[in-house]
């Protein structure tokens, strides 16, 4: 494992480009990351990686003009470098009339975010998971997926004498076992621990998939009940919290949820907030503004209440950031990325046995937006759909494409997990979701396999 | 920087590597992006760093850092052939490399003005003028212009004796007007959507994109399509821009003609494909209309380059003939499970030092047929012409597909009638491919570029490029809901 730089030196590195004369504010925005990725296929581990990094990323303003500039030299040198590179960008930019200034200086709260175990996790641990899993599978099946384990620092510090830091970890494993008679299973965990990873389980599940998904049978495209596992619930939240929960989407009417405050938007059973702070998510204390982060309530007991704010957005809207911010500059605003769907009373076993016909998704693949302000959205299902029939699965289908808003689905809940799995459809967040029961969902295609 | 990655070659070589080979990249990039005349970014970024890859006992090994002082490239050096070592935890036919002739060399893409030596004022004037135009449409909410640039110095060693130092230039712009009313959002973008036109070009490429020029047509259009009909539900003819031909060929041809994917190397995150080794010469993949290629020697491409990240020269591959497919895109270590003295199709880049070289798309062309837009549009007695993509998705083995695109009309006894909005279509890929019976003329094809291909883990983006012409296809399904 790399040593942690830690916010001594952090502190001393961003001196060098808050000292910038010239400017009226800066702010530099610092990273060190490093991490190690065992992927495999076909059973065997055929691309594995590692790679350290430093980066800083420093926003200039003068007289109202913002300009921004980032290096990957973490050096007193680079960050002066970059303070001027930035000015110069300030320079020519026109003024910003919602520059809302930097971040004042807050404390934010204190989060336990960082392994050392997981942090200084080498190649033979992730080989040796990986093999593990594989173990789990019969010898007509082959196992392909990635073992990660990573280790982050982040720090901001501004002119308003705002700094903060904290390192985290990430541990992931994702497998997609297939082989047989046609069909495949997968299966994931993502956490900040790499002690929480059991290469056996996931191994065994994704197997146990695979084994039930052979010789899937065609079925006709169409509308269905649907059980949906947590993987797939994920996909809806997170694409639902693309279109919609941005401040400033909503501020500027191409949110679903534009003028929607107070609306019931979903069934009374859906709530969906974000909590970076929940020691059941990952997440840092504070965003990338350097404003510390607090639970935002989005959608309680299916009425829309708010959505998230950074400083730009929250000044138009007039209200306050809610820590939301992405690095600057971010044509698409603040962004929550740590959300979660409430967990209800139900098992996965309760939703199909109440389920006269209807579809059990295990994950869906390659999604994107149809409407955005419908919240509609298309992609297909993959690695384990099966027909439900009269209360228990009846057999494996071939892959359906799907079209379907979010928010009708959402309408349509009938039953909801009683647990609920960290799961990431973005590569930079994850949400906290169970699995869901839909009452009708919208199968507008097939695939042949 | 070639001494750096030539000492970080014979590292990993005293480290234990049977095989080594180590890239120094320094990119700097630059991103401007106006919003109704204000500035929404201006971003400046730079990275530099060094990637080793090494073969150690038939397993791969990969590290990479941005640390690029002697002793930190010894460190990484060992910890490459120290991650091959442990992938041996699981046994593996050991990699066999097709062999490729070791290169001394210095390659650079053409350009006439360097954009990064383009005084901001006149970039930031460019975009405001567009901004401008656009917004004085009565209705257009939001009215963006962007431009985007970036250079790559690389320079590559290999333990074979390779030496190569590339520099590759890229520029591009776009504009993108948005219009919303009563809940309805409308966007019309030019002259390609998600960032503009890229090649690899100076600024010169940007003076000719007439950003200014089409910013009123498409500030119109944007407002007009909140009045349009819904795009009807039916199967008929859909003519295509070539804007979205390229989305077409990327997805439902580049993407399942890497052989990487039909060995099952990408299955757990994008997934696989429909086509196998034992298909070439065999497959219809489409109507004999249809005539693809793979070419990373064109002026100007997107995906051009002197030589892949693998040291292999760039080249021209026909990859489906008259509609019969007939080769992969390939790398050294993919190449040789074709049989015979299969050699690289030269596609293996990696984003970055800090990636691993995947095989990606160079310049996947729809080869030009005959006629203009005009002239097809003119044969068709029924149908609808889509224009610029908006939306993609397509299954695990890239067979069921479904695109949006941001305007359309009705095709009435060779004219365009009326105008729809929310087009999309959904298909199989080679049924599809198989309905196509007209091709636009070399009059009509324009090299796009791609700059957000997305592929691995850890994730990629790559730029690729892509030439296309307008084209025909029949039967197909539109308006899905």
């Amino acid at each position: 494992m790399p040593g942690l730089i830690g916010p001594d030196e952090v502190r001393t590195v961003s001196e060098a480009a808050l000292e910038l004369p010239g400017a009226d504010g800066v702010e530099v925005l610092f990273m060190h990351e490093w991490g190690g990725l065992t992927r495999f296929a076909n059973s065997s581990i055929h691309q594995s990686t590692w790679r350290e990094d430093t980066g800083i990323r420093v926003r200039v303003v003068t007289g109202g003009r913002v300009g921004v500039a980032a290096s990957n030299d973490f050096s007193k040198d680079g960050a002066a470098k970059a303070a001027a590179s930035a000015l110069e960008m300030a320079q020519v930019a026109g003024p910003d009339p919602n520059w809302p200034g930097l971040a004042p200086k807050a404390q934010p709260p204190t989060r336990a975010g960082f392994d050392e175990e997981t942090a200084a996790v080498g190649p033979d641990r992730r080989a040796e998971g990986v093999a593990t899993a594989v173990a789990q599978l019969d010898r007509a099946f082959h196992a392909a997926g990635a073992f990660d384990t990573s280790g982050v620092e982040i720090a901001l510090a501004n002119t308003e004498g705002q700094f903060c830091y904290a390192p985290y970890t990430h541990a992931g494993f994702t497998t997609v076992v297939s082989g047989g008679d046609g069909g495949s299973g997968a299966a994931e965990t993502t956490g900040p621990k790499v002690s929480e990873v059991d290469p056996e389980a996931i191994g065994r599940k994704a197997f146990q998939k695979a084994r039930d998904s052979q010789r899937p049978a065609d079925a006709p495209p169409g509308r269905y009940e649907v059980v949906l596992e947590p993987s797939a619930v994920d996909t809806m939240v997170a694409f639902l919290s693309y279109m919609g929960f941005s401040g400033r989407a909503i501020a500027e009417g191409r949110s679903p949820f534009s003028g929607k405050a107070g609306q019931q938007v979903a069934a009374p059973a859906i709530s969906i907030y974000d909590d970076a702070l929940s020691p059941l998510t990952m997440g840092i204390p504070f965003d990338f503004e350097g404003t510390p982060k607090r639970r935002v309530d989005i959608i309680e007991n299916g009425v829309f209440k708010s959505g998230v704010y950074d400083r730009r957005s929250a000044k138009s809207a007039g209200t306050e950031s809610t820590g939301h911010a992405l690095p600057q500059p971010n044509p698409e605003g603040p962004f929550p990325l740590n959300l979660f769907l409430a967990t209800g009373d139900d098992t996965l076993e309760e939703m199909i046995r109440s389920t006269q016909r209807g579809l059990l998704v295990t994950r869906f693949h390659y999604s994107n937006i149809v409407h955005p302000i419908e919240t509609t959205i298309t992609g297909m299902t993959r690695d384990g759909t099966w027909l439900i029939d009269n209360g228990e699965v009846s057999h494996p289908v071939k892959n359906f494409r799907f079209t379907q808003s979010i928010l009708e689905a959402l309408s349509n809940v009938q039953m909801v997990g009683r647990e609920s799995v960290l799961a990431s459809e973005f590569f930079f967040a994850a949400s906290r979701v169970p699995a869901l029961k839909v009452g009708s969902f919208n199968f507008s295609g097939a695939s042949d396999h | 920087m070639l001494e750096v990655a030539q000492h970080a070659v014979e590292a990993a070589r005293k480290a234990g590597a049977d095989y080594a080979d180590a890239r120094f990249v320094a990119e700097e990039a630059e991103s401007l992006t106006i919003k109704n005349r204000e500035m929404e970014g201006v971003d400046r970024s730079y990275s530099q760093g060094v990637g080793i890859r090494v073969l150690a006992g038939g397993y791969w090994g990969f590290a990479a850092t941005a640390r690029t002082e002697e002793a930190e490239i010894d460190r990484t050096a060992r910890l490459a052939v120290s991650i091959a070592r442990a992938a041996s935890r699981l046994p593996m036919e050991p990699v066999r490399l097709a062999s490729v002739e070791p290169v001394t060399d210095r390659w650079s893409s053409s350009f006439e003005v360097d954009p990064f030596a383009v005084p901001l004022d006149e970039k930031v004037g460019l975009l405001m003028e567009a901004s401008g135009n656009m917004q004085r449409v009565q209705g257009v909410s939001f009215a963006e212009a962007m431009l985007d640039l970036y250079r790559r110095r690389t320079a590559f060693a290999s333990s074979e004796g390779a030496a190569i130092e590339q520099t590759i230039l890229n520029s591009g712009g776009g504009i993108e007007a948005t219009a919303i009313r009563d809940g309805e959002v409308q966007r019309r973008s030019f002259p390609s959507s998600f960032r503009g036109c890229l090649k690899a070009a100076g600024y010169e490429h940007i003076r000719t994109l007439g950003l200014t020029e089409q910013a009123e047509r498409i500030g119109r259009e944007a407002v007009e399509l909140l009045s349009a009909k819904e795009c009807p539900s039916e199967v008929t003819t859909v003519v295509l821009d070539g804007d979205q031909v390229m989305l077409q060929v990327h997805e439902s041809v580049g993407h399942p003609l890497e052989l990487d994917r039909v060995l099952g190397m990408e299955e757990a995150f994008a997934g696989t494909s429909f086509v196998g080794p034992a298909d070439r010469g065999k497959l219809r993949y489409g109507s004999d209309r249809v005539t693809i290629t793979a070419d990373a020697t064109l002026p100007a491409g997107l995906g051009s380059f002197g030589y892949d990240d693998e040291g292999v020269p760039g080249q021209r591959v026909v990859l489906i003939d008259g509609g019969v497919f007939q080769n992969f895109i390939s790398s050294r270590e993919t190449a040789p499970v074709l049989g015979g003295e299969a050699r690289s199709s030269g596609a293996m880049r990696a984003d970055g030092w800090q990636n691993l070289p995947l095989i990606r798309m160079t310049n996947i062309n729809l080869e030009p047929g005959e006629g203009t837009l005009e002239e097809i549009i003119g044969d068709t007695k029924d149908g609808i012409y889509m224009a610029t993509n908006q939306s993609w998705s397509i299954d695990d083995k890239r067979v069921n597909f479904q695109f949006g695109c941001e305007v359309a009309w009705r095709i009435k006894d060779g004219k365009l009638t009326e105008l729809y909005r929310n087009p999309n279509y959904t298909g199989i890929t080679t049924e599809f491919w198989g309905s196509c019976d007209a091709v636009g003329g070399r009059e009509e094809w324009v090299l796009w570029g791609t700059p957000n291909c997305g592929k691995g883990q850890p994730g990629q983006v790559a730029r690729v490029g892509h030439g296309t012409s307008p084209a025909r296809f029949r039967n197909v399904r539109v308006g899905v809901r």
